[in-house]
């Protein structure tokens, strides 16, 4: 069978013991909820562009919904990376994908592709609910929220990618997850200050915040190709990372 | 089907292997021997594909390892130390992973589950999930994973070990049965085992290869005895057994009633007629007369017993 085949191994046993867990159901039950109170009620009153809540603002946009997803993708996504790796290795499980005749490329991007599905699934079912009823109380703007969607997704995957780099390197789960969430958070909060810093700093956090390639961008419906590439190098650079982790445990 | 020459591997600056060689043809069976830390499991582990070596040349199966690993891991069946396992999974689950993530093919993936369930007797246990089965099941499910792709080569480190004795007897014959068609290498503590299962032993002690050959050849290499035993008190024949040619050493056993001695020999069945020819001229009343052969844990112990030297430093430092 081809590496396809071995791939979809991975992702289906990843999503498998996923959804056997009761942790991915928490989390993603937690961010559905978080989302709809943000969205309808708190507004998003961060940065230099706040928003009302929409019953009060009464704005036809998903602005405020794609504002609060970097910060809530930081807990989000490392609740699905945390085990990936960390868990494997406790269980000693990691030795039998080691001995058998799949390559380690091949688990990384099952686990991977696992992860990214199981996030964009709980923002599908926790954002679709909210766009229907910003469209049926007003003249929702369709181009924005589709821009939004695929940065959502292109950041939702550079997210998930850095998760299972801290997976790779803990021992336990929770670590896993506060580091993976504490990076992720910490990336987040840099893109907040792009605006207060002198430019040369500015610089650099743009380069370290992958929350700043999509808040600046896609989340307000402009769509820059610069940010896709971006997303995708922080994606192949993490899986590529990943990669060398796992083979380096072969080395002892 | 394996080849080691000069294998060499360290963690940091613990040499865990050094210098091993040797060969294991297609077909047979051989015990992996050694106290804890000897160095098996990080043999094996190398075998598998688990681990790179530092030095030296693995073979498997005719592929190169570290190189040609994914060929020779395709060959191999590995059960690890402990048997890691996906506990949450269903025991048919896993064994659906295991078989699509070893490339078995949609066509054959069913006759191959079907062939390890079978060979590993996990009917009736499929649609439980491995946690909630007994150790030795869960044993038995590893097995199953390591046959799923018809391996020519399984390694098994420490198969029986913490089993009660009616799953250790399971598994033996498993093994016995496997060996037949496949060449196995397993490693284990329990020598009854490796004198019961396995043609050939190899001990590892302190990283190095300290033995290699039959258990019974092992045992040969040391001094063999005979244990003689009378119903009544030698008196004076007592001092023509000393003088028996061929008698090393003359040893007095404690005993009940009468006398029991032991006599140290280099060709134990030489001094055994000479033995019977003196009862025979003496008219003593001889109960009992046996070879003493060494057991398998002796010759292991004076294998083994020497001192690591890969720990001397740190006792020192400690």
């Amino acid at each position: 069978m081809n590496a396809v085949g071995r791939i979809h191994a991975v992702l289906r046993r990843e999503l498998g013991a996923a959804l056997d867990a009761p942790s991915a159901w928490v989390a993603a039950a937690a961010f559905a909820l978080a989302l709809q109170t943000l969205f309808f009620f708190a507004g998003y009153p961060i940065g230099d562009l706040r928003f009302p809540g929409l019953w009060e603002g009464r704005v036809a946009s998903l602005a405020v919904l794609f504002a609060w997803l970097p910060p809530l993708y930081a807990v989000l996504a490392p609740a699905f990376t945390m085990g990936a790796w960390a868990e494997e290795r406790r269980a000693g499980t990691e030795e039998l994908l080691l001995t058998w005749p799949l390559a380690t490329w091949q688990v990384v991007v099952g686990k991977f592709l696992a992860s990214w599905l199981l996030l964009m699934v709980a923002t599908i079912v926790a954002a679709v609910p909210a766009a229907l009823v910003v469209a049926s109380l007003g003249p929702l703007d369709w181009g924005t929220a589709v821009s939004g969607a695929i940065g959502a997704a292109l950041l939702g995957a550079g997210c998930v990618a850095v998760g299972l780099v801290v997976s790779a390197a803990a021992r336990e789960q929770l670590v896993a997850f506060l580091v993976s969430a504490l990076l992720l958070a910490g990336a987040w909060s840099v893109a907040l200050f792009l605006r207060v810093v002198p430019g040369s700093i500015a610089e650099w956090f743009y380069l370290v915040s992958p929350q700043a390639h999509f808040l600046d961008s896609a989340a307000r419906g402009v769509f820059d190709t610069a940010d896709a590439v971006y997303h995708l190098s922080l994606v192949a650079l993490a899986l590529l990372v990943n990669w060398r982790m796992v083979e380096a445990r072969r080395r002892g | 089907m394996i080849r080691v020459q000069h294998l060499t591997k360290s963690y940091g600056s613990f040499r865990a292997v050094h210098d091993v060689s040797f060969e294991i043809e297609r077909g047979e069976v051989v015990g992996f021997l050694g106290p804890n830390g000897a160095g098996k499991s990080t043999t094996m582990r190398i075998l598998c594909g688990a681990l790179v070596h530092d030095a030296g040349l693995v073979e498997v199966a005719g592929a190169r390892l570290p190189h040609q690993g994914a060929a020779a891991r395709a060959r191999i069946g590995y059960l690890p130390e402990s048997t890691p396992l996906y506990r949450a999974m269903r025991v048919d689950r896993f064994l659906d992973f295991a078989a699509r993530a070893k490339g078995i093919g949609r066509g054959d993936r069913r006759a191959a589950i079907a062939r390890a369930v079978e060979a590993a007797d996990l009917f009736g246990y499929l649609g439980r999930r491995i946690e909630q089965l007994s150790k030795g099941y869960r044993q038995r499910v590893g097995l199953a994973q390591a046959l799923l792709a018809d391996p020519d080569v399984l390694v098994l480190d420490e198969p029986t070990s913490g089993l009660d004795p009616n799953e250790v007897v399971r598994i033996r014959d498993l093994v016995r049965e496997l060996g037949r068609t496949k060449t196995v290498l397993l490693s284990t503590h329990v020598l009854s085992e490796v004198s019961e299962l396995c043609p050939r032993v190899l001990i590892l002690s302190g990283g190095r290869l300290v033995a290699d050959g039959s258990p019974r050849a092992l045992a040969s290499v040391r001094r063999t005895a005979l244990l003689v035993r009378f119903a009544a008190d030698l008196g004076a024949t007592r001092g023509s057994f000393d003088a028996l040619e061929g008698a090393l050493e003359v040893e007095e056993l404690p005993s009940a009633r009468g006398a029991a001695l032991r006599l140290f020999a280099e060709d134990a069945d030489a001094l055994a007629a000479r033995v019977l020819a003196l009862v025979q001229r003496a008219e003593l009343d001889l109960v009992e007369l046996r070879h003493e052969t060494p057991t398998l844990e002796e010759v292991f112990a004076a294998h083994t017993s020497g001192r690591d030297e890969r720990f001397a430093d740190r006792e020192v430092n400690a």
